[in-house]
């Protein structure tokens, strides 16, 4: 046990770790807003750079390539959405002895509860920890203090270029997710569980609000960006070699989780309001 | 030859994986357990994932809960919600938070731990001394992920329960005591096993994908996160499709 250097050592280690934790906060902020603002010169000088952001986000790179990026996985898991949907809606339905409402059933969980929540982790998995492990390497390989040497802004050229890319991919990865949600919950009903496709098609158009299918991208919208603000924040700040790089990714991972479904929370609440905007019997 | 690898190279990717994981469950289950770092590992997944997992499924589940109170108030079963809290966080948000949490904290923590050691050769170090990392690792990281898996399913859908029913009871005026009654009247045993076989099935998958990223991550600075990367998302897809093919399960032949 080593002696202390300074009177309260334990008060003073925790007054120190609440002031750098207050100042990150603020950190952060500032790295958020000046990310946001350097979004208009990101398009103005670096236009080339950010088409090729935005295609890379779109469809992966390296590994994830192979598999599709994130268009493809995100699609993937609102398929898996719709099997859900599926499963547990034939057999709640058929408990309460409503199956033949099924179609309702797809047309308020899909665009309202599978796909702003679930879009969320397919953009976090994807495009968020990608773009973390990418800046944070260029970071502990000193490629951004190089950028910076000659003279580029490196928060416009590598950041603000990401954050917009993950906000214009989230609108075709959103409807894509949608549909393949939609498409997938359809087939489980009508092919698999041999309700009528009519009947289907009956309930489904009549109940499916076509706003809340534009409400659903907005969320996505919000969500990637928020969650290409933090995922950029983690990977431009990382420290501490290879090693720091993967710790960052994994930090980036649990606090965009959170944030993402807390804002997702929040704007449920904004479009919905109270009474929830929903009129079932006219 | 070179298009016969390129289409041999996920295949074959998948086969190492797979071989790799009869290893650690062989190991698991080989007297040599290395109990003093499963205690260390369930502490670490514990701490990392214990507070994304209370922040995740409070909103989580409350999102949900109140898209579902506003279907039942619409149609005059208020006083179902209770039911309705209960499907949701039982059979679906529960154990998908836990494999959110599972694969996003608990997992990623696990593979950056495993790829730092990996990358500064400590793996290779106690191979030299003649330390299987599979069994002193591997097996107690994948065997404490799935008992973190299975506590933490229990804390999401505690949670979940708490955090529905305050907002139902104060911000959707809905009655407490119905909620309470009603909690039952759907959702029993069958599908409380269910959840808590999926979420140790989640552990054991998250686990198993995380340690396989962590000890073999790519060389270069980009390694390791890539390593993570990839455990995110092969994790993601794993949880959802065994969360698929539970609830097929779970729900065929139920009357």
């Amino acid at each position: 046990m080593s002696i202390p250097s300074t009177m309260r050592p334990r008060l003073t280690a925790t007054l120190r770790g609440s002031r750098e934790r207050w100042n990150r906060l603020g950190e952060q902020t500032a790295f958020y807003i000046t990310s946001l603002l350097h979004i208009r010169s990101a398009v103005v000088r670096y236009t080339e750079e950010t088409l090729r952001i935005i295609a890379q986000l779109s469809l992966g790179t390296g590994v994830l390539a192979l598999i599709g990026g994130a268009t493809v996985i995100t699609a993937f898991l609102l398929g898996n959405v719709g099997i859900v949907v599926g499963f547990q809606g034939k057999a709640d339905l058929d408990k309460i002895g409503v199956f033949a409402l099924a179609g309702f059933f797809t047309a308020y969980i899909v665009p309202r509860v599978g796909v702003p929540l679930i879009t969320a982790f397919g953009l976090i998995a994807t495009v968020g920890a990608g773009s973390t492990a990418q800046l944070g390497a260029m970071r502990v390989a000193e490629e951004i203090d190089a950028l910076e040497v000659m003279g580029i802004d490196s928060i416009s050229y590598l950041v603000s270029t990401r954050v917009l890319a993950g906000v214009v991919i989230a609108i075709p990865v959103g409807c894509l997710a949608e549909s393949a949600g939609i498409v997938v919950s359809r087939f489980m009903f009508t092919t698999n569980f041999g309700q009528s496709s009519g009947g289907y098609e009956h309930y489904f158009r009549t109940f499916l609000s076509p706003i809340d299918t534009v409400y659903a991208i907005i969320q996505v919208g919000i969500e990637a960006l928020i969650i290409m603000l933090i995922h950029t924040y983690y990977g431009f700040n990382a420290s501490g070699g290879p090693a720091g790089v993967g710790e960052a990714t994994g930090r980036a991972v649990r606090a965009s989780l959170v944030v993402a479904t807390f804002a997702t929370l929040f704007v449920v609440l904004i479009l919905f309001g109270r009474s929830g905007n929903f009129h079932l019997s006219g | 030859m070179v298009t016969y690898n390129t289409l041999a190279k996920p295949v074959r990717g998948f086969g190492y994986f797979v071989s790799w994981s009869l290893d650690v469950l062989v190991q698991i289950v080989r007297p040599p357990f290395a109990w003093r770092e499963f205690i260390h590992q369930c502490w670490f997944a514990a701490r990392v994932s214990t507070l994304p997992a209370i922040g995740l499924s409070t909103a989580f589940d409350v999102v949900g809960i109140f898209l579902i109170n506003i279907l039942l108030i619409e149609i005059g079963a208020g006083d179902l919600s209770g039911t309705a809290a209960a499907i949701a966080v039982i059979t679906q948000t529960g154990p998908f938070c836990t494999a959110l949490v599972c694969s996003g904290a608990a997992a990623t923590a696990m593979c950056a731990d495993l790829g730092a050691r990996t990358i500064r050769e400590e793996l290779d170090a106690m191979r030299v001394m003649g330390i299987d990392p599979v069994q002193r690792l591997a097996a107690p990281r994948v065997a404490a992920l799935t008992v973190v898996a299975f506590l933490l399913c229990g804390l999401v859908c505690v949670i979940g329960f708490i955090g529905s029913y305050f907002f139902a009871i104060y911000i959707q005026n809905l009655t407490p005591g119905a909620f309470a009654a009603s909690l039952t009247f759907i959702v029993g045993l069958r599908d409380t096993i269910v959840c808590f076989t999926k979420a140790v099935l989640f552990g054991l998958v998250g686990g198993l994908i995380a340690c396989y990223k962590g000890f073999n991550p790519a060389p270069g600075p980009a390694g390791v996160g890539n390593a993570v990367n990839e455990t995110v998302v092969y994790t993601l897809i794993a949880m959802i499709v065994v969360n698929s093919a539970m609830t097929a399960f779970g729900t065929v032949g139920v009357k």
